[in-house]
This record gives C-alpha cells, structure tokens and sequence, in this order.
C-alpha cells in the first residue's frame, strides 16, 4: 500500500490482494455503467419531454416542422460534434467521468480541462482505474459547483445584474474562453513543442485563408486534432523502433 | 411582453429546478461512489481531497461564466429556462447559436422577447434540448462497450460483457494503454487548443477580408496574458516545490487574464 501512495499508481495484479481488488473495480465500474444509463436514460426524457410540459402551461406546442428545418440547418452539425466529442472525450474521462460530463455539458470549455487538470495534480494515467476514479470526481464536483454557481446566481440575479452586466466589466466575461486556452497552451505546448509548433501554424495557415471557418472552431478541432494525434504517432513509433533497435544491439 | 412574464413564472422554475436537482443528485451519488471505491482501492485520500479542492477552484471562474450566459439568453427566454439548459447538457457556445437558429425557423426572425410567442419559445426550447443530446443517447447504447474496450486495449471487445469489468482493471494497468493512449490524449488537447487559439490569430490576418490584418486582437492578447500568467504560476511552482500552486493555476491565470481584457479593451 505504500508503494501505491507513493507513486501514485495503484498496481492491482501485483499480488494475491490485487485480484480482490481488481473484482472490487470490475464491479463498481460494471455498478457505474448501469447507474449511468438508468440516470442519464432519465435525464434524457425529462428533458425531452420539458419543452411539451411547457407547451402545455403556455398552452403552445412546440411547431415539429420548424424544429425539423432548424435541425437540418444547425443540428446536424452538432449531430456530429456529439459523436466526435463522444469518441474523443470518453478515453479522458472513464465511465463515471464520461455519464456526468455528457449529462451537464460543458465539456471543452470546463469539463475536459477540469477533468485534465485533476489528472496531471494526482498524476494519472488515461485508462487506469485510477484515472476513473478521479476524473469521475473531478467532474462530479466542477458539475456541482457549476449547479451551485448557477443556482445561487439565478437567485441573486436581480441585484446582481447591474453589477454582471456593467459595460466594464463585459470584456472580461466576452473573453472567459481566450483566457482558458490561453493557461492551457501554456501547460500543454510544453509537453510536446514540436507538435504543438506545427498544429498551432498549420491551422493559422488555414483560418487566415479560409476566414469563413472561423465561426465553426469547435468542427475545426477535428482535423486540428487529427494531424496533432498523428504527429505524435509518427513521433511515438519512431521513439519505439529506436528503443527496439538499442534492445537488439545489447 | 407577457409571454415574458409566464416564462418567469413559477411553473417554469419548478420544473426546470427539479430536473436540475436531480442532476444534482446525480453527480452526488457519482462523487460518493468514486470516493469510496477510490479508498477501497488504496488511493491516497489527501489526493482525492485535493482533485475534489482543484476541480471545485478550477470551476467557479468558468462556472460565473456560464452565469452570464444565463443572464444573456434571460432577456428573450426568461430566467428559468437558460438556467436550465446551461446547468444539464448545456454548453455556453451552443446555446445562442441553436435558438437563434430555431428562432429564425419558426418566423420571429431571431431571439428577442418583442417578437416571442408561446409556440415560438416551446419550439426554441425543444431544438436546444434536442440539438445536443448525442453523447448521452451513445452513452447510454455504446458507452459499456467502448469503455471496456478502451480499457482493455481492445482486446476485450469480442468478449461477453460479463467478463469485461472484472477484465478491465488488470488490462487497464498494461504499459501499451499507458503508452501511446496518454501521448494522443495530450496530443488532442494541443489539437484543441492550437484550434482556438489559432482562430483568434486568423481572427486579426483576415476577419475583416483575406490577409487585412483589421481584426480584433483582443482575444489573442487576452491568451497570450493567460499563457505569462500560467508559466509565472508554474515557476513559483517549480522553485518553491509549492504543490498546492497547481490547483490555482489555472482558474488564478484565467482570471489575471480576464482582468487584463477589462484593461486592454479601452484599447482594441
């Protein structure tokens, strides 16, 4: 046990405790998925049916062909940012994770670099059981600061909007998003420089010619991401094949 | 302005509070359970307090944010529904995007309370619940699936799923999931980041017209001082050996960068 605190990383199959230990895990994460779809399943239709309840207090339904027309036009782009975000962020944050961050939203510009920041503090790895367990706290608790932030916000919104909405102070709020990226680049260019240097011109290159894709940075993660992931690939199996190659000549 | 009125009403914030307290509940039930299971694993719990302390800081700055977001959409949707759809599933960028664009479908020609019907607000309010609902409708079908699968290094997809979690955690500790597994997740998060602040720079070359270099750059500056502000919080880290810096870090650079806008706007 010891060793664990020490280094952070718990080593489950290491001894005759750890097979316990890995049954333990395998039935809190096997627990975890099917509260999660129970509660995300209902999350789901309440909030599909709200709209409809409101209808019906407002004694004014929701108009299906226009909610239709304004689906094909702007939905279906986040038809597939959802499936994108899906595949991306899952690996970061586990089961647990991954139920909560999709049942509050906020994934880029809060869940995710939470959920990152909690990882590198503890010093995690993605997949480990480890990993699962803080991230699922971290997103836990930035959803329910979130709520609580709201909450009270909502209450104290009436004397507290002269304050919020002071044309002083908007530059700060308008520039939330900026400022977020800003403190993450400088974290995350560090690790890997190189690749960090040749995304960050490429997609330069690529908004400065193509200044229509400027509205829609949250699709141009995607290739911005891939060549990023690629990159480091190549880098990754060149790093291996040279740690293979040093193997064979001792 | 009536219609106003009837979305502030007190229908709407107690069925948009219950659903938000229930997600509360939720995230509670999650917190408690990783805790525990994280004790019974042998983590230390100094750590955990200290992932709970970081993520708690670390979302107040982004939380008063979204705040505002609520406060923004209040003036055409009320109160409570914003409140809402940014506390479950929400997401700051979507939110104007999808109900102008649900707005402009149902002929009020864009978000403003003048023009706000009943039909019109239920139709606004069922496209950006709908809109958004992907990840949880893939967790809820594939999410067992491809976690276990991840977790395993893929080696357990054909296997029944029976299997799969008690499979997981000894797979999961494997070098080759460590291995490039956590070099692409750093890697996707340069590629999303490089993304943003790319645009912002592309912002200045060519919003104006291709190359005109007329745009604002005050979300650049407002990066670039986010960026000085966090490597100052990771050299007081790295010479006083501080650890606690690091759960400040980010939200205290958000925030000295935040405060810079307020100045440097007077001047873009």
């Amino acid at each position: 046990m010891d060793n664990m605190t020490k280094t952070g990383n718990i080593n489950i199959d290491s001894d005759a405790a750890g097979s316990e230990k890995a049954a333990y895990y395998g039935r809190y994460i096997s627990n975890t998925h099917r509260l999660g779809r129970i509660m995300t399943a209902i999350v789901l239709v309440l909030l599909l049916a709200a709209p409809f309840a409101v209808g019906v207090y407002l004694n004014a339904m929701p108009n299906i062909p226009a909610a239709a027309k304004a689906f094909l036009g702007v939905g279906v782009v986040y038809l597939v940012s959802g499936i994108v975000e899906y595949l991306i962020y899952v690996p970061m944050l586990g089961a647990g994770g991954s139920y909560l961050a999709f049942i509050t939203g906020n994934l880029i510009n809060m869940k995710i670099p939470c959920a990152i920041n909690a990882r590198d503090i503890v010093g995690v790895k993605s997949g480990t059981p480890e990993n699962e367990i803080i991230a699922t706290l971290s997103i836990a608790t930035s959803s329910l600061v979130t709520i609580l932030v709201l909450a009270f916000g909502v209450l104290l919104m009436i004397p507290l909007q002269p304050v919020l909405q002071s044309p002083a102070l908007q530059p700060a709020f308008e520039n939330v998003v900026p400022a977020l990226f800003g403190a993450m680049a400088c974290k995350y260019y560090r690790q890997n420089k190189l690749v960090a240097l040749i995304v960050l011109t490429f997609m330069i290159l690529v908004f400065s010619f193509v200044p229509s894709l400027i509205g829609s940075t949250s699709m141009m993660v995607i290739p911005s991401g891939g060549l990023a992931i690629a990159l480091s690939y190549l880098a990754f199996r060149k790093k291996a094949k040279a740690a293979a190659a040093g193997e064979e000549n001792k | 302005m009536e219609i106003l009125a009837k979305l502030n009403g007190a229908f709407m914030y107690l069925i948009c509070g219950a659903i938000i307290l229930l997600v509360a509940v939720i995230c509670v039930i999650f917190a408690v359970r990783a805790y525990r299971a994280g004790k019974a694993m042998g983590i230390d719990t100094g750590k955990m307090k200290r992932v709970i302390t970081a993520s708690a800081t670390f979302s107040i700055l982004p939380g008063i944010g979204i705040l505002l977001g609520v406060i923004a959409l209040s003036g055409s949707l009320g109160t409570p529904w914003p409140w809402l759809r940014l506390s479950v599933i929400g997401a700051l960028h979507y939110e104007t995007q999808v109900a102008e664009a649900a707005a402009e479908a149902v002929g009020g020609g864009g978000l403003s309370a003048s023009t706000m019907t009943g039909e019109g607000f239920t139709t606004i309010a069922l496209l950006m619940c709908f809109c958004i609902i992907w990840g949880m409708v893939l967790m809820i079908f594939n999410g067992k699936s491809y976690v276990t699968r991840l977790m395993s290094g893929g080696r357990s997809a054909r296997k029944p799923d029976a299997d799969a979690g008690a499979n997981a955690a000894p797979a999961a500790n494997k070098k080759s999931t460590a291995g490039f597994g956590d070099i692409a997740m750093t890697a996707m998060f340069i590629g999303l980041v490089s993304a943003y602040i790319a645009s912002y720079v592309g912002t200045i070359v060519s919003s104006e017209g291709v190359f005109t270099f007329k745009g604002s750059w005050l979300s650049l500056a407002v990066s670039v001082v986010a960026a000085l502000a966090m490597a100052a919080f990771l050299y007081i880290k790295n010479k006083t050996k501080a650890e606690w810096v690091d759960s400040f870090s980010v939200a205290g650079s958000m925030l000295i960068a935040m405060a810079s806008a307020i100045l440097l706007g007077g001047l873009a």
